[in-house]
């Protein structure tokens, strides 16, 4: 298992690095000067010259790559040209919040998917497996952001002018008094304002996860180990529960780190209809900007999730699966 | 977590993990105060010391409420983040600015409702006989927040800096006629500074927008390093009615009522907290005012406003304001190139129809860049360009261009046909709307324009580019100073700078934009003005479009709230919540 993960580790290093060298040529050739959309009118030229020189922009293009790359490797991930912030501090303050996200997202996300997918295994060829499929299709075919400004308005807008018991707050990560309150109303306020950003996600996510579960597990129960353990007498449930779903869920573990990109490629999305100060709103103003040790970092940053992620899901399979196990180890 | 692992180790494995500090990142959340060490780095303890400096100071408390009306948090929300923070030095956004002017800095001096320069950190001000020398006498009980006076030293040094072309000012048109660096700025005493320059136009105006910055905390950064300095986005101190307390990137300002704001200038604001909270989204920002989650949403869309008039909770103000939407035209291709042809395009185009359509009657067609209330204006432009599509063919056809072919797009003698392309930003409805409208309203007249949509920065790199490669049309906003001055954009001599799009070569124009800024007398002044709206009239380098004007919606709890030319942020002190209705 160790060797497995220091190969992953090592062949993940020039796979990241080739990600984030070439988002660097590439933003680079793109038109647009980061001093020219920072500078105001009346600037003049030398006082223009000398932004671009202060933002580092004045060397050949290799020697910029040089320079960055030389600092990366020292943990120097520069200073934002649109900010004039170290970028790790950016990074520190915004990382949490998309990890917050992207995480509980997630875990909903699978919960219900698995959820919705073994019931309809179970009643297969019912109204309910007919329903429940209607509706994970209905998620999985809706853009988050769409979905995302749907529930803005109707549990957070309509909920108020309908006078609903709950009003869920419609963007932010906690309230503006949240400093004031108690620690378990900051809990609360924190828990309120996760939720309908972690629906927009979780929803579209928990659609094609549904399906996958419900394929897989349908083809498990056909097994005839499943047939013998019901000849034994084994309550449904456990069958269902203990012998089935276990095996169902080794496709699944595959299944959530190949979604961990879409995840994080939908939280930026959702991030902006939310306010909700993470990454993926840094990256996006970063990129308006033209804000390169910005784009770069955000860009490093989301290629090591998403190499941690299959990393995960790689050891995740080698734990659940004996065969996978048995495999590696000979 | 990355400074602790860093100071334990050293050589290569002290790289090594600076190098996995990445990692580290996504061990857990930090801080709002781990954040502010991060973002301090290079720059020592300066954070934790300026902050302790203001708290010992000030207290970490709220402020006492001296009556009912003082107390409670007024929310502000906007679509933009303040990127360039309370750094006066390194900042050229409207935001930011209107936080450094009224809410946590000071400007030497404060306009008026009529645009006219107040006393405010400055208590007064004289001219020596010739002009050329201006005296600041600064009010003796202004104190930074942490507790320090703010002296002539502060205003010495935020002028050196801003003239010192290592800072790179963005704003560094300011000065164009001061005497640049120590030569031109001597302090007198530490409440009395004295500056040197060449009579002109409007010379305070620069006073009454740069906010002044601590000496005593920033007088040792490098002129180089102010812009990454952390006192701008992480830890600003200032001498304004409101403190800052907090700042999350992409989330919110947070500031806090200054109890020690001097009483002649108004005294403690009566809000006990104002936080600028940034929405990125429109719908959402409409939501968050209609339920009462923002106080007040700068930056309504016209389609928005029927929502806000529907509800009980919110209204909408709205105020003019100086920015304006143009289409430039590059003057240097040759289809351009004469100033008749550019006329008809003005002249088929139906702005006021424009103003009703798309911006719902707020706003004004504009003829120039002065807008309709500055003292420059010329109310006969108004009569200047109607729309009038028969006058624009007759100005085709005299200008030689003629449909040769019958396709309804007029050609000239060397076959060059009257197409162009404009291009706009993605993300902008109401520039999108422009280009299709002016589609429409141009093919009649026999002008083919073809909206094209391109990024934001790549927009602005193409038209900013001594080159203009490709360049033909563009649809652009812009936000002239209160001063106006369109050197950067007409004068033949910035032809090739950055703000030079049209390219304009006209020596009359040249001559009046020289002259109009060294006329310190309005009355002066104001024939000279006028006379350069007609001549852009005349050359039509742009076709201006119309002024927009502000929308602001309003929650209804929050009181007193008052608003002009000179931004949202002006009567914030006086802003105030009744106790009842507070959060």
């Amino acid at each position: 298992m160790i060797r497995l993960v220091a190969w992953r580790v090592a062949g993940a290093v020039p796979l990241v690095l080739g990600v984030v060298s070439l988002v660097f040529f590439l933003l680079h050739l793109a038109p647009g000067d980061p001093a020219s959309l920072y500078a105001g009118p009346g600037v003049s030229p030398e006082a223009l010259a000398q932004i671009r020189s202060n933002m580092g922009l004045d060397d050949p293009l290799h020697v910029r790559y040089g320079k960055w790359l030389a600092a990366l490797v020292q943990g120097d991930l520069g200073v934002s040209t649109g900010r004039g912030e170290p970028v790790l501090g950016l990074l520190r303050s915004t990382l949490p919040a998309t990890l917050l996200l992207s995480g509980a997202s997630l875990v909903l996300a699978f919960a219900l998917g698995v959820g919705v997918g073994v019931m309809q295994a179970v009643r297969k060829g019912g109204v309910l497996d007919a329903v429940l499929g209607g509706v994970s299709l209905f998620f999985y075919a809706m853009p988050s952001f769409w979905l995302a400004v749907m529930l803005l308005l109707l549990f957070s807008l309509q909920a108020r002018l309908w006078g609903w018991p709950v009003v869920l707050p419609a963007s932010g990560m906690v309230s503006v008094n949240h400093d004031f309150l108690g620690p378990w109303a900051q809990v609360h306020d924190r828990l309120r304002h996760l939720v309908l950003p972690m629906l927009s996600l979780a929803l579209v996510l928990a659609g094609g996860v549904a399906r996958y579960v419900r394929g897989s597990m349908v083809e498990v129960l056909r097994e005839d180990y499943i047939r013998a353990a019901r000849a034994r007498g084994i309550p449904e449930w456990r069958v269902v529960l203990l012998h089935a779903l276990p095996n169902a869920l080794l496709p699944i573990i595959t299944l959530a780190g190949l979604h961990l990109p879409l995840l994080l490629g939908g939280a930026v999305f959702v991030e902006t209809v939310f306010a909700w100060p993470g990454m993926g709103k840094l990256l996006v103003d970063g990129i308006l900007m033209r804000d390169y040790p910005v784009v770069l970092a955000g860009s490093l940053a989301f290629a090591l999730m998403v190499v941690a992620g299959n990393l995960a899901a790689d050891l995740l399979y080698q734990v659940a699966d004996p065969r996978v196990r048995q495999g590696s180890s000979t | 977590m990355f400074h602790r692992l860093g100071t334990r180790g050293g050589g290569w494995w002290r790289r090594w993990m600076r190098a996995a500090s990445l990692s580290a990142l996504l061990a857990g959340c930090s801080t709002d105060q781990d954040g502010a060490q991060a973002t301090s780095e290079g720059f020592g303890d300066f954070c934790a010391n300026a902050l302790a400096a203001v708290e010992a100071h000030l207290g970490s408390q709220l402020p006492q409420a001296p009556g009912p009306e003082y107390g409670g948090t007024g929310v502000v929300g906007a679509i933009g983040e303040m990127v360039d923070g309370m750094n006066a030095l390194v900042s050229g956004e409207y935001a930011a600015n209107q936080h450094q002017r009224f809410v946590n800095l000071m400007t030497l001096v404060r306009p008026d409702e009529a645009l006219r320069p107040t006393p405010y950190l400055a208590r007064d001000w004289d001219f020596s006989p010739e002009g050329d020398e201006l005296t600041f006498h600064l009010r003796e009980d202004v104190l930074w927040h942490d507790g320090t006076p703010t002296t002539a030293h502060d205003v010495a040094f935020t002028f050196l800096r801003a003239t010192d072309p290592a800072t790179g000012f963005p704003n560094s048109g300011y000065w164009a006629h001061y005497v640049p660096g120590s030569e031109g700025v001597e302090v007198l005493d530490d409440f009395t500074v004295r500056f040197r320059l060449t009579p002109h136009a409007e010379p305070l105006d620069p006073w009454g927008s740069m906010a002044i910055l601590p000496s005593h905390l920033l007088g040792d950064v490098s002129p180089e390093r102010l812009r990454e300095h952390p006192f701008g986005n992480v830890c600003p101190v200032g001498n304004g009615p409101f403190r800052f307390v907090e700042h999350r990137t992409n989330d919110r300002w947070v500031f806090q009522a200054n109890p020690h704001f001097p009483e002649a200038l108004g005294g403690r604001p009566r809000l006990d907290r104002l936080v600028y909270r940034v929405i990125p989204e429109m719908t959402t920002l409409l939501t968050d005012l209609l339920t009462g989650g923002v106080d007040v949403y700068v930056g309504v869309g016209p389609d928005q406003l029927g929502t806000i008039r529907g509800s009980q909770d919110a209204r909408v103000v709205t105020f003019p304001f100086r920015t304006y939407l143009f289409v430039g035209w590059n003057t240097r291709d040759p289809r351009l190139a004469d100033a008749r042809v550019r006329r008809a395009m003005t002249l088929a185009a139906d702005r006021e129809g424009m103003v009703e359509a798309l911006l719902g009657g707020y706003g004004q067609v504009a003829n120039a860049g002065v807008p309709p209330f500055h003292w420059a204006y010329n109310p006969a432009m108004e009569e200047a360009l109607p729309h009038d599509p028969e006058e624009a063919r007759r100005l085709l056809d005299e200008a030689g261009w003629v449909d040769r072919d019958g396709d309804g797009i007029r050609e000239n003698a060397d076959g060059l046909r009257l197409s162009f392309v404009v291009e706009y930003n993605q993300g902008e409805q109401v520039r999108e709307s422009v280009a299709g409208v002016l589609q429409d309203q141009l093919r009649p007249v026999g002008i083919e324009l073809l909206p094209r949509v391109v990024e934001w920065a790549a927009l602005v790199g193409r038209i900013t580019s001594p080159e203009r490669t490709g360049v033909e049309g563009f649809v652009l906003g812009w936000v002239p100073d209160l001063r106006v001055d369109d050197r950067d954009l007409f004068h033949s001599e910035r032809e090739a700078e950055a703000f030079g799009f049209a390219g304009l070569q006209d020596p009359r124009v040249d001559a009046l934009l020289d002259t109009l800024q060294l006329i310190p007398s309005r009355e002066e002044a104001r024939p000279l003005w006028f006379q350069y709206q007609e001549l852009l009239a005349e050359l039509q380098p742009f076709t201006y479009l119309f002024f927009r004007d502000r929308l602001v919606g309003m929650h209804r709890r929050i009181r007193d709230v008052e608003m002009d030319v000179r931004g949202e942020w002006v009567g914030v002190t006086r802003w105030w919540i009744p106790t009842q209705e507070r959060r």
